[in-house]
């Protein structure tokens, strides 16, 4: 059987830690979250849809108000439950987000897609900001002119480009929302292998929040089942193969059934 | 993040922050509306101030871009239109004065009226059906595809980075816009006067010349920088303050449309009323 959701695991160097997390305020989606991830340790948080996955997301990067809970990510918390703009703006250069469809303005260029956070929280000079997003995306796979739009590229290196983006701060935790859906089997398995070099790289943190059970298949340390909006069992792939559940037996069998 | 997971029966915004784009659905409260431009206009204010000494900055960037789009691209459209008005604005002057006999005044009327009311207030038109949707749809576009959630998790301010740009180059191309319109209504009104009623171009620019004013022209160049106001606020608050449905894209573009014109005729008749009550301020 999988191990208790309450338990978290001991660890020196944490990247995330939620406890209690429920909300948003009002009409509550997710219920009593306890979440936690190391510096370098991969969590899939795996759930059918409409199970409170992107709503989790939501959270952890204070898009909603939570009801109760508490969030920190690399030692740095704030209060979910009234997120002052400050602190919120500190906890959020701390987090890295890759939205699911990857989410890039289309108006700009790639490249400047990959500056905006350069110049908003580093306050570095336009040229520089610019070389530096080029050896974020050089690092990502990407090598684009200055004037390459998101459209041009596909939808593989579109999520290259939002994973260059989100780790422009060099932040310790990284939050990616279905990160290949839609990709083909080769561009999902290159994509992987990018973020586990970057991972190993520069130790940070990785919370997935998917419905492909594909992931479980990728070296993810641990495997967080959500359902109805609660976590109802953690733990390794082998562990949670064991399970009996119908929900969790559904979801990690997939991959055979298919 | 899946459609279905952000639509769990939650279809507007919680508030979670001052953030001005997570607020409670404005329907909701009285004046929600009015509160919610109110905010969205003084942060880009706010940001327009900081364009102004950052002039290198990424966002200035943006704003010679909608220039291009909001400004360039309306000149064919406001060219015609502007011609086609001063043509109207002679025939239906001249079919008037004709019962008095007073025809040949025409061209002091178009002279009164262009640059004051007509121009300022035909481009503003022009501009609100051309751009007004295509401001909200975008926005809406990008609350829908998540990109406007993107800027918030980075903490970078959607006022900052997409309403500034476009109140800056709005308030910039419309007075632009109506100086060129002024120029084009007068060119209708020569053709009109000069080759179907039959006034020689001579006589036309001596009327012209006799009604314009430079207050009249400051004036008129004034109410089109309040207007260009009003349109990049009216319309950036509607394509900002949607829900996650995507039809909600095509509503925010018809809203924006029409409050933007309700807005501009409405600045247009305080500005007139308090020229009229207070005629000390026609300088």
């Amino acid at each position: 059987m999988p191990s208790s959701t309450s338990s978290p695991p001991s660890s020196s160097e944490r990247a995330l830690e939620v406890h209690h997390l429920s909300g948003p305020a009002g009409s509550p989606l997710i219920f009593d979250i306890d979440l936690f991830v190391d510096c370098g340790e991969t969590v899939l948080v795996l759930g059918p849809i409409q199970s409170g996955k992107s709503m989790l997301m939501r959270h952890l990067v204070g898009l909603e108000c939570a009801s109760t809970g508490s969030i920190a990510v690399d030692g740095f918390s704030f209060d979910p439950t009234r997120p002052d703009e400050k602190a919120l703006r500190k906890f959020r250069t701390r987090v890295g987000v890759v939205f699911e469809g990857s989410a890039l303005l289309r108006r700009i260029s790639v490249v400047e897609n990959v500056e905006l956070p350069l110049l908003e929280h580093q306050h570095r000079s336009r040229s520089n900001a610019r070389d530096a997003a080029q050896e974020l995306l050089a690092e990502v796979g990407i090598e684009v002119e200055a004037d390459t739009m998101p459209v041009q590229l596909g939808r593989a290196g579109q999520r290259r480009v939002a994973l260059a983006r989100a780790l422009a701060l060099h932040p310790r935790l990284l939050l990616l929302d279905e990160p290949t859906l839609g990709l083909d089997s080769q561009a999902a398995h290159d994509f992987d292998e990018t973020l586990q070099a970057l991972q190993r790289r520069y130790n940070f943190g990785i919370v997935i929040f998917s419905h492909e059970v594909r992931h479980a298949y990728a070296p993810a340390n641990e495997i967080d089942i959500l359902a109805g909006g609660r976590i109802i069992a953690r733990g390794s792939r082998e562990s949670l193969l064991e399970s009996d559940d119908a929900v969790i037996h559904g979801l990690l069998h997939r991959r055979e059934r298919e | 993040m899946s459609l279905q997971d952000s639509a769990q029966g939650r279809v507007s915004n919680s508030y979670v922050t001052r953030e001005w784009a997570v607020r409670p659905a404005r329907g909701l409260r009285p004046g929600g509306r009015f509160l919610s431009r109110g905010r969205v206009a003084v942060g880009a204010l706010h940001w327009l101030g900081w364009i102004i000494v950052s002039p290198r900055s990424v966002v200035s960037g943006g704003v010679t871009r909608e220039l291009d789009n909001l400004g360039v691209g309306a000149l064919r459209l406001v060219a015609s239109a502007s011609i086609l008005v001063g043509l109207i604005a002679t025939f239906q002057v001249a079919y008037q004065l004709k019962q008095y006999g007073a025809e040949s005044v025409s061209a002091l009327a178009i002279g009164w009226f262009a640059t004051r009311e007509v121009g300022p207030l035909v481009v503003a038109l022009l501009v609100v059906t051309r751009s007004a949707s295509a401001i909200a749809g975008e926005f809406a576009a990008m609350a829908t595809s998540g990109e406007l959630d993107a800027l918030r998790a980075m903490s970078l301010d959607p006022v900052k980075y997409l309403v500034a740009p476009k109140l800056a180059a709005m308030c910039l191309a419309l007075p632009a816009l109506t100086i060129i319109a002024d120029g084009l209504i007068t060119l209708g009104g020569w053709v009109g006067t000069t080759f179907f009623l039959g006034f020689n171009s001579r006589f036309y620019l001596e009327q012209i010349r006799t009604s314009l004013s430079t207050s009249d022209l400051v004036i008129g160049v004034a109410k089109s920088f309040l207007f260009g106001f009003v349109i990049a606020i009216i319309a950036s608050d509607e394509g900002l303050g949607i829900d996650r449905r995507v039809t909600a894209i095509g509503e925010a573009a018809s809203r924006a449309v029409v409050y933007c014109l309700l807005g501009v005729l409405a600045t247009d008749t305080l500005i007139n009323a308090v020229f009229y009550f207070i005629p000390a301020l026609v300088f």
